[in-house]
């Protein structure tokens, strides 16, 4: 395996062509459940809820053929942060007033209300993370694109730009891959140059110090491939007020009312254990 | 007839945020009639992408008109219509893929237009079976090709059916098979009676067109047919531009050969002509076949080398498989092949930026394949410019991005400064001149000497380039040519500006180069490598090689001129030797061989 490959850790907003029978739904229908479950997880109340949660979601990775192995190795990248925010929380949070805490010093204290606040935290987030991987890699950005557009057609009347909005999901979602193979370029190059980078060596603070001349770069790479995309959508006659078709024809079936009843059930589940 | 496109004495200035700007286009006038095919060339800087984004009305000029069939770019209203019938592809596809799924991509324009998803669809199916890519329509557009990216880019156009295409140097990155075929394709839709406008920096390409326009600082100064175009050498070298490869050589010929009609554009005319020319073709004095020239000690050795990107993942793609490459020091030696044959990542393998999965690697003594080997020594010994590389300059200053790499060596003070310095002279760039000037206000020719002069600085052994000219205008190839070659040849080749210490010491540097233009190879290497279906396939002197044509054809590939010359003599029964390596050679045995010298 090599350090520079940046792409293999984002699983998020790849999309992965395996027509399973989850990319077959209508995308309303893969929008409004990845949102339940989303939205289920993030409410979740307890461990129990959690657990239940994260079972029915790599279920639906499955069932949309999407490698356990791939989505998983999306989590490895904010993998860092969600520990330390658990630390955080078990050291930090909340002790509960029914407890003895099982060790203090001074703002620190550790507690089993609060250790399971930070176990919820190592649950919640790989949760969330993995309904949005799944939900990427089984829904093309056209067809959510259709399905945004034709669920906030409503709120167009109410003056909100929905299709510019739709419009920014689209691109920051292209524009992931993208940023990973660019950044891939330059650390390479700059590693020609004698930079630290996959050599396996080199103190944390010149490694930071070292990130620097890549991100300027790819700032500036960065501006300047979104100014080409918006030239070339101008180009293909995009106009932010224009009424556009799609490709993709809506058609709600049976599959998707029981898809839908299942996300339904599967969050009510996760929200009342 | 009412022109398709007539723009009217335009200006444009591009308003940067500081400082006094040069105005891109001023007073441009042109008319397009539908149906034509016109090339349009001119420097770097010269204002074609300019113009091309005024047609389109992607810009607007600051004084004049541009109407297109009849409509007036300024008239917002108009802007839907315009953009249907003019479309435009751009050089990089990759920046104009919107959607994740190719047929998808293709959908994009149509749906911009309204139209009903019945409609879309056929007209996405028609779109990509024109360009070849309907089996690939169910894959992510970063799976695919440089050459079929471009494709897809094309493919996005063609589904709103416009009236007029603008190809704006599609076939920079492209090897000679993606151009053939692009060049095929443009052929087929200039038959459909679509007006095609194409911007380009291979003046070969142009033959194709009815028209040439030339463009310098922003104002048409040439104007007619390749033949009437391409007369002029003189004027278009001052300009930045050349004439084909053919026509040079065929002006090289006429200084010796009388009877060489003007304007010979391409290999058949040429060869034609001389032909025409009385001739012995039966006395064959050829020269001893050379003996292999002394090599020096092997620097680079691999056997059985692999590599997978993205390895365990549903992503995951063989880029190399049972890749050996020998090379020796003191020896230019190219790497040629199709796009995506893996060149670049082979290249990568040599410098220590992608570890050996398979097989062995030994470079300069080191044995990349074995984990505990230090990658960081190699990589200053082994120095590799990438594609385009002036996109990774990061440093404000010109001086401080050269002395980048240096430095992280332990270089400071005088020595860093000389070092700079040194490697400055090496591309052609002044120290003082240039150290204290902003990156980003350089032209792409400089910035390209600058990230050169990055690597040099590091003084490296062996210097890795990967598609060193793509994209440069004619005169900044030619400069960048003639530099690599003194780098590669010390001996022959002028000595650089600098202090008589630092050439002393000046390292004896082997150059390994992949490219798509032939013409680079020729000019530079010695040795080759052919790589196809992501292996290396053979092994050779650059003359071995380019005497496969047959085989070169199906690798994607083809003869530079000099050798797809001699090789049609032959076949008209000329007696060459077969060792005919450059222009030099050939002319030396045309002069003998022609019945009537000057």
């Amino acid at each position: 395996m090599s350090e520079f490959e940046f792409q293999r850790f984002i699983a998020i907003g790849q999309y992965l062509p395996t027509e399973s029978p989850v990319h077959r739904l209508d995308p309303r229908t893969r929008l409004i459940g990845a949102l339940l479950i989303l939205i289920a997880v993030t409410a979740a109340p307890n461990l129990l809820g959690l657990g239940v949660a994260l079972v029915g979601i790599v279920g639906i990775t499955a069932l949309a053929r999407v490698p356990l192995g791939y989505a998983l190795r999306g989590l490895l990248p904010p993998l860092p942060f969600i520990i330390f925010l658990a630390v955080l929380q078990s050291l930090l949070g909340p002790a509960g007033d029914d407890m003895v805490p099982i060790f203090a010093w001074g703002p620190f204290h550790l507690s089993v209300t609060s250790l399971l606040n930070g176990a919820a935290i190592l649950l919640r987030f790989p949760a969330l993370i993995l309904t949005i991987t799944a939900f990427s890699a089984a829904t093309s950005t056209t067809a959510i694109v259709r399905g945004l557009d034709a669920l906030l057609r409503p709120l167009a009347s109410l003056g909100l730009p929905a299709q510019d909005l739709v419009l920014m999901v689209q691109v920051a979602l292209r524009f992931l891959p993208l940023l990973a193979r660019e950044a891939e370029r330059i650390a390479k190059s700059q590693a020609s140059r004698g930079a630290e980078w996959g050599t396996g060596r080199g103190k944390l603070l010149r490694r930071v110090r070292q990130a620097l001349p890549i991100l300027i770069p790819l700032f500036l790479v960065s501006l300047q491939r979104a100014e080409n995309l918006a030239l070339a959508m101008e180009a293909r006659g995009y106009r932010s007020q224009g009424r556009r078709s799609s490709i993709i024809t809506l058609r709600f079936r049976l599959a998707d009312g029981l898809a839908l009843t299942a996300c339904l059930l599967l969050a009510t589940l996760v929200l009342l254990m | 007839m009412k022109p398709l496109i007539a723009v009217d004495s335009i200006t444009y200035t591009y308003k940067p945020n500081t400082g006094a700007s040069v105005p891109a286009l001023r007073k441009l006038s042109l008319q397009i009639a539908a149906g034509e095919h016109v090339a349009i060339v001119g420097a770097n800087g010269s204002g074609k992408s300019t113009l091309a984004r005024h047609l389109n009305a992607l810009l607007l000029p600051d004084t004049g008109t541009v109407r297109i069939n009849g409509l007036d770019t300024r008239v917002t209203a108009h802007h839907p219509e315009i953009r249907r019938l003019v479309g435009m592809v751009f050089q990089r596809p990759e920046d104009q893929t919107v959607a994740t799924l190719v047929e998808h991509d293709v959908a994009f324009g149509p749906e911009n237009l309204g139209l009903p998803p019945a409609e879309i669809r056929s007209r996405v199916q028609h779109a990509l079976l024109t360009v070849g890519l309907w089996e690939h329509r169910q894959r992510p557009p970063h799976m695919l090709s440089a050459g079929q990216m471009q494709r897809l880019a094309l493919a996005g156009i063609l589904a709103m059916r416009p009236d007029c295409i603008i190809f704006d140097e599609v076939t920079a990155m492209l090897d000679p098979e993606g151009r053939r075929a692009a060049r095929t394709l443009m052929k087929e839709l200039h038959a459909e009676d679509i007006t095609l406008i194409r911007i380009t920096h291979l003046m070969e390409e142009t033959l194709d067109a009815q028209r040439v326009v030339v463009l310098h600082r922003g104002a048409v100064v040439m104007d007619g047919t390749p033949q009437e175009i391409f007369r002029d050498a003189g004027k278009l070298q001052c300009l930045g531009l050349d004439v084909p490869p053919v026509a040079r050589l065929a002006d090289a010929l006429r200084r010796h050969v009388s009877g060489l009609p003007e304007n010979v554009l391409t290999v058949a005319d040429l060869v034609d002509a001389l032909d025409r020319i009385p001739h012995h073709t039966t006395s064959c004095h050829n020269p001893p076949s050379l003996s292999p020239s002394p090599q020096g000690p092997t620097l680079i050795e691999s056997a059985g080398l692999g590599h997978i990107y993205m390895r365990d993942t549903p992503f995951a793609h063989r880029a190399l498989k049972e890749a050996n490459l020998m090379v020796h020091e003191g020896c230019a030696h190219g790497l040629i092949g199709a796009t995506g044959t893996g060149k670049s990542t082979l290249l990568q393998h040599l410098n220590g930026l992608l570890k050996p999965q398979e097989g062995t690697l030994n470079v300069i003594g080191y044995p990349l394949h074995e984990p505990q080997t230090d990658v960081r020594a190699v990589r200053q010994r082994v120095g590799l410019v990438f594609q385009t590389p002036e996109t990774q300059i990061f440093e404000q200053y010109v001086g401080d991005e050269i002395a980048y790499g240096p430095r992280l060596t332990g270089l400071v003070g005088a020595a860093l400064r000389d070092r700079v310095r040194w490697a400055m002279a090496l591309v052609g760039l002044d120290f003082e001149a240039f150290k204290d000037r902003f990156t980003f206000a350089l032209s792409g020719g400089e910035k390209r000497k600058v990230a050169l002069a990055s690597i040099l600085a590091l003084q490296p052994r062996i210097l890795l380039l990967d598609e060193p000219t793509a994209g440069l205008d004619p005169a900044s190839r030619r400069d960048l040519i003639a530099r690599l070659r003194t780098l590669s040849c010390p001996r022959g080749g002028p000595a650089p500006l600098d202090s008589g210490a630092d050439r002393s010491d000046r390292p004896e540097m082997t150059l390994i180069l992949s490219s798509h233009q032939m013409e680079d190879i020729a000019d530079l290497t010695e040795e080759l490598t052919v790589m196809a279906n992501n292996t290396t396939v053979l092994h050779g002197s650059m003359t071995q090689v380019f005497s496969q044509r047959e085989q070169l054809q199906a690798w994607g590939l083809e003869q530079p001129v000099v050798i797809r010359l001699a090789d049609e003599l032959r076949a008209r029964g000329w007696c060459l030797p077969e060792v005919i390596a450059n222009q030099e050679d050939l002319l030396a045995q045309l002069r003998c061989r022609l019945a009537t010298p000057r």
